[in-house]
């Protein structure tokens, strides 16, 4: 691709007034949300943590959860005053919130919800067999399908507790990505049908690029979500993202992702800043899910959707060392690492968290630099 | 006598390597009263003592128990508020047998143990694989008859897929010996089959009775004694002294069913030899059994 002629000099010096700006209206606010967070009492639960090691992780708890919200609020703040545009910020915007506030409701619902329970199949069948209500029996023969999903859900590993749980996320975020397919399928134009590759490749998937996209949006989200274990390792890799994103899309002359990138990585300086252990505050859902599917939907927008893996490399890391443990684990018997997610394994081989979090933004770095060199091409 | 690395896989289960730590014997876990589905092989009774070993470790600091240290060393703590007392090879230092005692209270309450036919299966492997290169979970699950679906999962976890009657009384795999016990070679097993007390014990359901099956590895045999071990909880050692096991059965009438020779075997946790009779519940199972049989394994 020829770049000459793009790189707009005065983008670039917009887009770190935008990062600035972003940084420092979050370290403005930021006292104000951990005062608020502390008297609402949304702190960090022990009670389904099942990872929390003695003496280290214990520290962990009564910290304050939803300190995503200093990120997705800065951004929603900027982005709706000075970089609003029905055509390219509307949808991203829009998709972040919906995976924020699917989120914040978990994030609540872990600390103020009450005890969940989950019907079985095999209840569900036996209410089928005896209910004397026909509407009833017709009701529970037409949520078995939905029944058994959530089932599958629990028996993949899903703790079911006080939350909402892994089958409604799914769902939900499902539509969250549904939505982001029906925007890059419809509104973007056909350029958007075909799969950009490196090196001049362009293959047209035509409609296939609608599940990939959806399929993209729910991975991402969930990666960000698990990899937001340890202080400090979501925020910090997600700053070297963001940063790499931003550069993308300047270079690709994308002012508006430009800018919105910018701004996402300005107010991911702050958060990271008060998020380095011992954590003033931790991400929560509400920002994990939506940074995540904001981070899917930002490269899918700049037409650079196969790096999201590179972008993203250590949450797909982090995210496929789940599913090999889930594989190893139901299908094999056996464990592939002591503990997933990843981390966790590095957690029980014996490294402390500050190793653990300071080689993973390394090598996160890396590769958000091969996505850069990738994209130039 | 078995091969050098079966033999060192009993030692093992005798004494779970757990740094430091000696004398902390493997208990029995049975899967049959959790029916746990789709679960790590360690917490359905099918482990080796390493994964019993690795899967204490990630247990104890799950769940705070406190019983390791950050490098994996046994760091056991007095009942009183005593100094936890640490074991590491650097220092020499062993924990004590109420050490190992406590240890096996910690497996048994999280589940940890082995069943009569993983830890056969785990032995025999090891002892074929060594002796005749053949590994005898995947020559035996060729021979079990199952569904489709079913011979994919056999094939994903043979090991858990292994039971007494579908895997070592069955005539593909295994074939019937006399009672010459002159002939009887190490490797060679005792199974049991449809034993266990007539009447219904709590925690069974109705119709359990009377269901269970057993085996008994030989180690070892001279003509004059026949040397086994198993994996195997008696009722009169109750909650916590149960586990991996030797015995003896002497030949005291040559050419006689092996009811009619003398068994006798120790029990650790009493630490009283017991005879034949009801007392030597091993014995007990096998006057119960409906089918008593002494099988080698087909090549």
């Amino acid at each position: 691709m020829d770049f000459d002629g793009i790189f707009s000099i005065a983008l670039l010096q917009r887009s770190l007034i935008y990062l600035m700006a972003a940084t420092v209206g979050a370290f403005l606010w930021a006292p104000l949300l951990i005062k608020l967070l502390y008297k609402f009492k949304i702190t960090r639960q022990a009670e389904y943590d099942f990872t929390l090691k003695d003496g280290e992780r214990s520290s962990k708890v009564g910290t304050p959860i939803m300190g995503g919200l200093l990120v997705v609020l800065t951004v929603t703040i900027i982005t709706l005053l000075f970089n609003w545009e029905r055509a390219n910020t509307y949808v991203p915007m829009g998709v972040m919130g919906i995976s924020a506030l699917l989120g914040a409701a978990d994030d609540l619902l872990n600390i103020f919800g009450r005890k969940r329970r989950q019907r079985n199949i095999k209840h569900t069948l036996q209410l089928i067999k005896v209910h004397k209500i026909w509407y009833m029996k017709l009701w529970h023969i037409l949520t078995l399908p939905w029944i058994a999903f959530g089932q599958l859900a629990a028996t993949l590993g899903s703790h079911p507790g006080r939350g909402i749980q892994v089958h409604e996320k799914l769902l939900l975020q499902f539509l969250a990505g549904a939505v982001t397919a029906w925007w890059i399928y419809f509104k973007l134009g056909p350029q958007w049908h075909s799969l950009w590759l490196p090196f001049d490749g362009q293959p047209f998937l035509g409609w296939f690029i609608i599940p990939l996209v959806i399929f993209l949006v729910m991975f991402t989200a969930n990666a960000v979500n698990i990899a937001d274990g340890l202080d400090g390792l979501a925020g910090g890799s997600l700053i070297a993202t963001f940063l790499g994103l931003t550069i993308i899309s300047w270079a690709l002359g994308r002012t508006s992702f430009t800018l919105l990138n910018a701004t996402v990585a300005g107010a991911l300086i702050t958060y990271t800043y008060f998020n380095i252990k011992p954590a003033r505050f931790q991400m929560g859902d509400v920002g994990s899910l939506g940074l995540g599917a904001l981070l899917a939907i930002n490269a899918m927008a700049i037409n650079r959707t196969i790096l999201i893996p590179v972008l993203g490399f250590i949450f797909y890391i982090e995210i496929i060392s789940v599913v090999l443990q889930i594989f190893f684990r139901r299908i094999l018997g056996r464990r592939l690492f002591k503990m997933s997610p990843l981390h966790h394994h590095f957690e029980f081989v014996g490294w402390n968290e500050e190793k653990i979090v300071m080689r993973f933004w390394v090598i996160h770095a890396f590769f958000v630099i091969v996505a850069l060199w990738l994209a130039l091409y | 006598m078995l091969s050098l690395k079966a033999q060192k896989l009993i030692d093992n289960y005798l004494s779970l390597p757990f740094p430091g730590v000696e004398g902390a014997r493997c208990p029995y876990f049975n899967n049959a009263k959790l029916h746990a589905r789709g679960q790590l092989r360690v917490l359905i009774g099918k482990g080796t003592p390493q994964e019993i070993v690795e899967e204490a470790k990630i247990i104890s600091i799950q769940y705070r128990a406190g019983l390791f240290d950050h490098d994996g060393h046994c760091c056991l703590h007095g009942e009183h508020g005593e100094k936890p007392s640490i074991a590491s090879p650097e220092s020499g230092a062993a924990v004590t047998e109420a050490g190992a005692d406590e240890l096996r209270k910690f497996l048994i309450d999280h589940n940890l143990g082995v069943d009569c036919s993983g830890f056969a299966t785990h032995i025999l492997r090891a002892h074929f694989l060594e002796t005749k290169g053949v590994d005898i979970t995947k020559k035996f699950i060729k021979n079990i008859s199952a569904p489709w679906w079913r011979k994919i999962i056999m094939r994903l976890r043979p090991m858990e897929s292994l039971g007494v009657r579908s895997g070592y009384a069955n005539d593909k795999n295994t074939e019937k010996l006399k009672n010459d016990y002159a002939k009887l070679q190490p490797g060679d097993v005792v199974v049991m089959l449809e034993t266990g007390p007539a009447f219904v014990p709590t925690g069974l359901r109705r119709g359990e009775a009377r269901k269970r099956n057993h085996i008994l590895i030989i180690t070892d045999c001279d003509g004059q004694k026949i040397k086994y071990v198993h994996a195997r909880a008696w009722s009169s050692e109750g909650q916590y002294g149960h586990g991996v096991n030797s015995g003896e059965i002497k030949i005291t009438n040559p050419g006689q069913g092996l009811l009619e020779q003398e068994w006798t075997e120790r029990s650790p946790s009493q630490n009283d030899l017991f005879h034949q009779g009801q007392a030597n519940e091993t014995y007990l199972e096998a006057k119960q059994a409906k089918v008593l049989e002494i099988r080698r394994i087909k090549f």
